[in-house]
């Protein structure tokens, strides 16, 4: 298979205060962040999800690897699914020293990302602390810092004075219901702008070639050869398949390899190929309020209280909370999230009651029996996934393309997600990252 | 210049003139009159300037003055972000300007305003990139000039509530719509609410002519006779699934605002419209207002906004506001007519006021005040929210509900215009509708539940929509002039910023919205939505339908989180028995939902007493579940991962419970006390969780099997008499015969058996033989009434024994002296089952049972082990978490779980998780303090330290 590279767009004006000065004085727009282009008939490439990870994907393979013939499809608009309803937050003080060296890995990326891609992502490396209401979520805290101390991630528990210090909101006192007994703290966690690692991704893929088609749905993929799916024993889906290409709303394109970037349907794109995912989809919630004077400086989670909250450079106050317990498609809020959330943010921060709830939302999480992703090869040849990423996905956003684009462009499955293959739902070596993914954000 | 700019008394006024109230604004004391809000008494003395723009910082005044002013936000004492165009002024109210620094008339970041050309859209994402050090500074910087209010973290929460209603309509909106439609359900026999959102049914009608006002008073006089239900100064704010309708209610006389929950049969939305401002240079200048502003100050309040007047309209409602104006005796300098297709250009005038309108006819007009009048904007959020997508309609210029919906009516403006009369007669066809409906769905509910032989005759049948349908007036599409102004006033998001970002490939209207934030202010779109996506189309060249729009999420208005969050219900547990530990001198600690006992003074001496006479202890927070039916023991067989089909009569069995990848998830005894009727006891945290499993299964995956699951954990007080002489204890407080006797000797009630008898007089117990100390013990289950009773009787009749009650704490040390681990503490969100040594429990050739699938893998695969570990210095006891590594180096073998020094063997003992190679009894560990410092320790054999046969405990 040949993987030549396509030809770039020409070189755009990169982004600073002075071009800022200039196009301002001069009053002059900037150019497109990305090209709109027509659909070709083929790619070597087609990547169906306009996320941080499908675009990710994309960058990395023509950045690291010169692959460009490349296109990134999303049925509605770049970052309209998980991409753009996450809660921003980043960090790597995870319990497995896999998921530790995953997310450090994610960390730095995005670290170095403004720079990278030349576009302010605006990383605020603003702290995050995970509160400890008791002794047993205590005892969790500490065996989380033992083992960060012993990878050298800065990661500490820390008593409820320091905390106060570190949050004055938060009430401290030994009479509250869930009193905080302590906290695991991560100086180097935070939160990112998420629309922006989007657009980054998508800009710097754009600079080197790729293209970004919005409002194109994939409706099917070709697969020649295959076993036969669930549905249809001959319709040459399915195990020892071959990828020809994808149907979509705007014609057939032919490709020898699609990846499968997409969270909330990623079962249904992978039925396309005939392959099933073990995976369900479950709505997790998120609100934000109105804007106040920043008063929270660091981001704060408690497991306890099932919520975790940080404070926007705008002054909303943006909460999260768990995945709702049951299957669904819908992305509508309930009434009955919000009033437990605002219960819950009172007994942490009890003077913050007269803040007013601006806006609710949801988004899907795929949801794996084991709380880990779906990534690399399947049964079908050409078919990739990177899926499954419960509601953590954004956090492993950057590394997860890095590799997907190794993946790609070697052919073979690189270390760092070997243990995430798909397999492994047959042979039962699951991944153990649960019991950390399990305590929040 | 206290009232200055106060009118004569007008005819629709609702200011009470007797009743002067005096408030602060910005440090000065002013008054105003009963009935005024914040706006209306600050433009009556004069206040033109009232707020500053988030990002350059320009002065504002009123625009919209009502709860939608995005100029309007305001700091009242400790509450951000008061509406003032909404908020009625009360006695002593300190009202200060927010987005000020350091004041309102001068401010230092006004020079943004300088700069402002530079600082586009999204300006942010392209600078501050290098070098990066620097951007922890910038965003310092960036962060103050966040909008909005100050919270004081010291407000109390006061006094917020909850309140559950179950009308059979529930109306959005008190205007003629709503309130027609109201009184029409009513009298065809309908439980109806009416919510509106200002302080006065009435709508428009109260800022309208008088026979509006007539109208207005004939409605809402009506309204009470049909005893309809109002609620003034609340806001529908969600309508979520199976219309559970939210709505804030502000104005309830004690609680600062209450959260009224309403499952509604039917839902009638009759918001009316929201009028929309016009986009040209200049147009947040204060003295710029919309024609309903205009009215409602000069008709309702009879505070004069200005005092040369243009106005620039496109329709009746600016007309009227000329008319209106001239009336008070305000100059109208000209009349600007879009229809004629006559335009204005601009706004000009010094920094805080403006002095002149540019029209497009290049003439140049004094004036103070610029009334726009250019149409309105349907707010349907209510009808998204039940899965309704708006359509534009060009010629009405405005978007209209789009396809019908049979639990959602929409009345008034928000459906179409005409005149009163066709309004009212659509109004009220819509209450009659939904009053029709309402029954329908309450016949069917109330014939699906078991009263259904109380329900009389046929289900009616699902009314038809036959409405009349109401006409849509002609409008211009009036939405930017020739000129660039602000389209989001909150946000500071100006036309050419829009038309800049959609040049950058930010064109779609969702891209657009989060690039420039317009639309995601405090109004949340309902001023700024649809020139938003006007200036989109402009800027691509498509028409608005073509463009779309953005889907209005909840809430509808802002709701206070001490509404959502209500009065603070979430009291800890505590037993029957907690007198008596009070009087005791316990040591509490917080587990979860409970407060117990962690010990009474000396943890230490509690367990050697118990070790050597007797202790009883209250593990009331045990879960308990009472199951009961035939198919139990399926159920057991499918959540535990032992066998549990044959287990006769007055046994209990030890099991573990697995989630579908293995890992442990509880454990615990279920005891069988009849045929068809057990007691599971789960973890004292498990017990909601495990309730929550066992209904999943049994609800998702067997709805077949007929098992009963009901939590007791309250229900029964839980006593644990534990030591050598426990047997006599308790044999002197049972029954020995007659009813409810129950025989203690050693042979005829075995270690793991169960009895139901009476105990200390009480009934009903359950009594069961486990040894989770290590001694011999008796697990008692009482009536939780007589809780306290029992363990009393227990203390009184155990005196000469020694008896003495131990906690939380001594439990603890005599459960790891006997090597019982603690699913959560000793095992992780990691531990398979096969980890906790226990595999005899594992049983493989079952038909099925959560887990079964990753454990026939676990069990031949190596795994992370639980052993017991005992230091080489005995004297040393690693604290919990303390990380066993490989000699040498930091790579991870396992970690201790669970340490004490042990009173019993005056030594340190552990429990820990070891990797499989180093699990061997006699492997040496290398152990890291949470110091730093590296100890050796050593796997033992059990996980027991102490009578690992089990000889006292079977006694």
């Amino acid at each position: 298979m040949s993987l030549l590279p396509g030809k770039k767009s020409s070189k755009p004006p990169r982004y600073s205060a002075a071009g800022l000065i200039v196009k301002g004085a001069r009053k002059q727009n900037w150019p497109r962040v990305w090209r709109d282009v027509p659909l070709k008939k083929s790619y070597d490439v087609v990547i169906i999800g306009g996320g941080v990870h499908g675009l990710a994907t994309a960058y990395y393979l023509a950045a690291n690897h010169g692959i460009t013939n490349v296109a990134v499809l999303d049925k509605a608009y770049l970052g309209s699914g998980g991409s753009g309803r996450n809660t921003a937050i980043v960090r790597s003080n995870y319990l497995t020293p896999e998921g530790v060296a995953f997310y450090d890995r994610s960390l730095s990326l995005y670290n170095t990302m403004a720079a990278d891609l030349n576009l302010n992502v605006m990383f605020s490396e603003r702290g995050h602390m995970t509160l400890a209401h008791t002794d047993s979520a205590l005892r969790t805290m500490n065996w989380r810092a033992e083992v960060n101390k012993l990878q050298d991630i800065d990661s500490s528990v820390i008593d409820p004075s320091e905390v106060k210090k570190l949050a004055p909101s938060l009430d401290t006192s030994s009479n509250a219901r869930y009193p905080i007994l302590g906290a695991l703290y991560h100086p180097p966690g935070g939160t990112i702008r998420h629309d922006a690692v989007v657009w980054g991704y998508a800009r710097g893929a754009d600079h080197l070639g790729v293209e970004m088609h919005q409002k194109t749905e994939v409706l099917d993929i070709l697969v020649e050869g295959g076993e036969g799916s669930a549905t249809d024993a001959h319709d040459g889906k399915g195990a020892g398949g071959k990828v020809t290409g994808v149907r979509t709303n705007k014609g057939d394109i032919s490709a020898p390899i699609v990846v499968n970037c997409t969270a909330g349907w990623a079962t249904l794109i992978s039925d396309m190929a005939g392959v099933k995912l073990p995976i369900s989809t479950r709505p997790l919630q998120a609100a934000v309020t109105e804007p106040v004077k920043v008063f929270l400086p660091t981001v704060v989670v408690s497991g306890s209280l099932h919520v975790y909250v940080s404070q926007t450079d705008r002054g909303e106050l943006v909460f999260g909370a768990s995945v709702d317990p049951f299957n669904t498609y819908s992305v509508r809020g309930s009434l009955e999230f919000t009033e437990e959330l605002a219960g819950h943010v009172l007994e942490l921060m009890p003077g913050i009651s007269k803040m007013r709830l601006l806006r609710q939302w949801a988004g899907l999480c795929d949801m794996t029996p084991d709380y880990s992703p779906v990534m690399g090869f399947t049964p079908v040849d050409g078919f990739l996934c990177d899926v499954g990423w419960g509601t953590y996905g954004f956090k492993a956003g950057p590394v997860s393309g890095e590799q997907m684009a190794e993946c790609v462009a070697t052919q073979m499955t690189p270390k760092l997600i070997e243990p995430f293959r798909l397999s492994r739902f047959s042979t039962g070596a699951l991944v153990g990252e649960k019991g950390a993914a399990a305590v929040g954000h | 210049m206290s009232n200055s700019m106060r009118l004569p008394a007008q005819p629709g006024e609702v200011i009470d003139r007797s009743r002067r109230i005096d408030i602060k604004w910005n440090g000065k004391k002013l008054s105003g009159f009963d009935g005024d809000t914040i706006a209306s008494a600050l433009v009556a003395n004069e206040v033109r300037v009232v707020s500053r723009s988030m990002k350059y910082h320009r002065p504002r005044g009123y625009l919209t003055a009502d709860f939608w002013d995005p100029n309007g936000f305001v700091q009242v004492g400790d509450d951000p972000n008061v509406r003032s165009g909404h908020r009625l002024i009360e006695k002593g109210m300190t009202v200060d300007p927010q987005n000020v620094w350091p004041s309102l008339d001068y401010d230092v970041k006004a020079a943004n305003g300088l700069v402002g050309r530079f600082l586009t859209a999204g300006f942010y994402y392209k600078t501050f990139i290098k070098p990066q050090r620097l951007w922890p500074v910038y965003e310092k910087v960036l962060a103050r000039f966040a909008p909005g209010g100050v919270v004081d973290l010291d407000t109390p929460h006061g006094l917020y509530d909850k309140r559950y209603a179950h009308p059979d309509v529930v109306v959005a909106g008190g205007g003629p719509a709503g309130m027609a439609a109201a009184i029409a359900a009513a009298e065809a026999g309908s439980k109806v609410m009416l919510v509106e959102h200002e302080h006065h049914l009435g709508g428009h009608l109260l800022w309208g002519s008088a026979e509006d006002r007539a109208l207005a008073a004939e409605l809402t006089a009506a309204v009470e006779t049909a005893g309809v239900e109002v609620l003034l100064n609340s806001t529908v704010t969600g309508r979520y699934e199976d219309n559970w309708v939210a709505i804030a209610q502000r104005s309830h006389p004690q609680a600062i605002e209450r959260l009224v929950k309403a499952r509604a049969k039917m839902l009638v939305v009759a918001p009316g419209l929201i009028e929309r401002p016009y986009v040209f240079a200049g147009n947040d200048k204060p003295g710029v207002m919309l024609s309903g502003a205009v009215r409602r100050m000069v008709n309702m309040y009879a505070a004069k906004p200005g005092s040369r007047a243009v106005v620039f309209t496109g329709n009746g409602d600016g007309d009227a506001a000329a008319s209106d104006l001239e009336r008070a005796g305000i100059e109208v300098a000209r009349i600007v007519d879009a229809r004629n297709g006559e335009n204005i250009l601009a706004a000009h005038g010094p920094a805080k006021s403006m002095d002149s309108v540019e029209l497009a006819d290049g003439t140049k007009v004094e004036a103070d005040l610029l009334v726009t009048a250019v149409g309105w904007t349907a707010p349907t959020s209510l009808l998204n929210m039940a899965g309704d997508r708006p359509s534009y309609d060009a010629n009405a210029a405005r978007f209209f509900p789009n396809s019908p919906i049979d639990h959602v009516l929409s009345t008034g403006g928000i459906a179409g215009d005409g005149s009163h009369e066709e309004l009212i007669e659509h109004a009220v066809a819509t209450g009659r509708l939904a009053a029709a409906r309402a029954a329908a769905i309450g016949h069917r509910l109330q014939a699906a539940t078991r009263r259904a032989a109380s329900v009389d005759g046929e289900a009616p049948a699902f009314a038809a929509d036959d409405r009349p349908i109401l006409p849509r007036d002609p409008h211009p599409e009036l939405f930017r002039s020739t000129t660039h102004g602000i389209v989001d006033y909150s946000e500071d998001v100006g036309s050419k910023d829009l038309m800049a970002a959609a040049a950058e490939g930010y064109d779609s209207v969702e891209l657009l919205k989060r690039f420039t934030t317009a639309t995601m202010g405090p109004s949340q779109g309902k001023l700024e939505t649809v020139n938003t996506v006007a200036v989109l189309g402009e800027a691509r060249g498509e028409t608005i339908e073509e463009v779309g729009t953005t889907v209005w999420r909840p809430p509808y208005a802002p709701i206070t989180l001490g509404a959502l969050g209500g009065r603070i219900h979430e009291p800890a547990r505590v037993s029957s028995i907690q007198p008596w530990h009070e009087a005791n001198g316990v040591t509490p600690i917080l587990a979860g939902a409970w407060i117990r006992p962690e010990h009474y003074g000396n943890p230490e001496s509690e367990v050697r007493n118990t070790r050597a006479n007797v202790g009883i202890t209250d593990v009331t927070p045990l879960g308990k579940l009472d199951l009961q039916g035939p198919d139990v023991p399926k159920l057991l067989s499918q959540l535990y991962t032992n066998k549990w089909m044959q287990l006769p009569v007055g046994s209990v069995r030890y099991g573990i419970m697995c989630a579908e990848d293995g890992v442990v998830l509880d454990d615990g005894v279920t005891g069988r006390l009849g045929d068809e009727h057990y007691l599971m006891t789960t973890t004292s945290s498990g017990a909601a969780s495990i309730w929550e499993w066992a209904e999943n299964w049994l609800q998702t995956e067997h709805p077949d099997w007929k098992v009963h699951v009901t939590p007791v954990t309250t229900g029964l007080t839980s006593i644990n008499v534990a030591g050598p002489k426990s047997r006599e204890l308790v044999s002197r407080l049972v029954a020995h015969a007659g009813d409810g006797a129950i025989d203690l000797d050693g042979e005829a009630f075995k270690y793991m058996q169960v009895r139901q008898g009476t105990i200390a007089g009480v009934p009903n117990c359950i009594m069961w033989r486990i040894g989770f100390t290590g001694e011999l013990s008796f697990e008692l289950h009482v009536p939780s009434g007589h809780g306290l009773h029992v363990w009393e009787a227990l203390l009184e009749a155990g005196k000469d024994l020694g008896v003495r009650a131990f906690g939380l704490e001594a439990q603890r040390i005599m459960r790891l002296e006997k090597g019982h681990f603690i699913v959560g503490q000793d095992t992780d969100g990691l531990t398979k089952a096969p980890s906790t040594g226990m595999t005899s429990l594992i049983k493989l050739d079952k038909e099925d049972f959560a887990g079964k699938a990753e454990l026939a893998w676990a069990m031949d695969t190596p795994l992370p082990v639980v052993v017991g570990i005992q230091t080489v210095d005995p004297l040393i006891v690693p604290a919990e978490a303390s990380q066993i590594v490989r000699e040498g180096t930091n790579e991870i073998l396992g970690r201790i779980t669970s340490s004490r020094m042990s009173p019993t063997l005056r030594r340190s003992v552990c429990l820990g998780q070891v990797a499989p190679e180093s699990a061997a009894a006699g492997t040496e560990l290398t152990v890291v303090l949470t110091t730093g410092e590296r100890i050796k320790a050593r796997v033992m054999e059990h996980h027991a330290h102490f009578d690992p046969e089990g000889a006292r405990l079977r006694g």
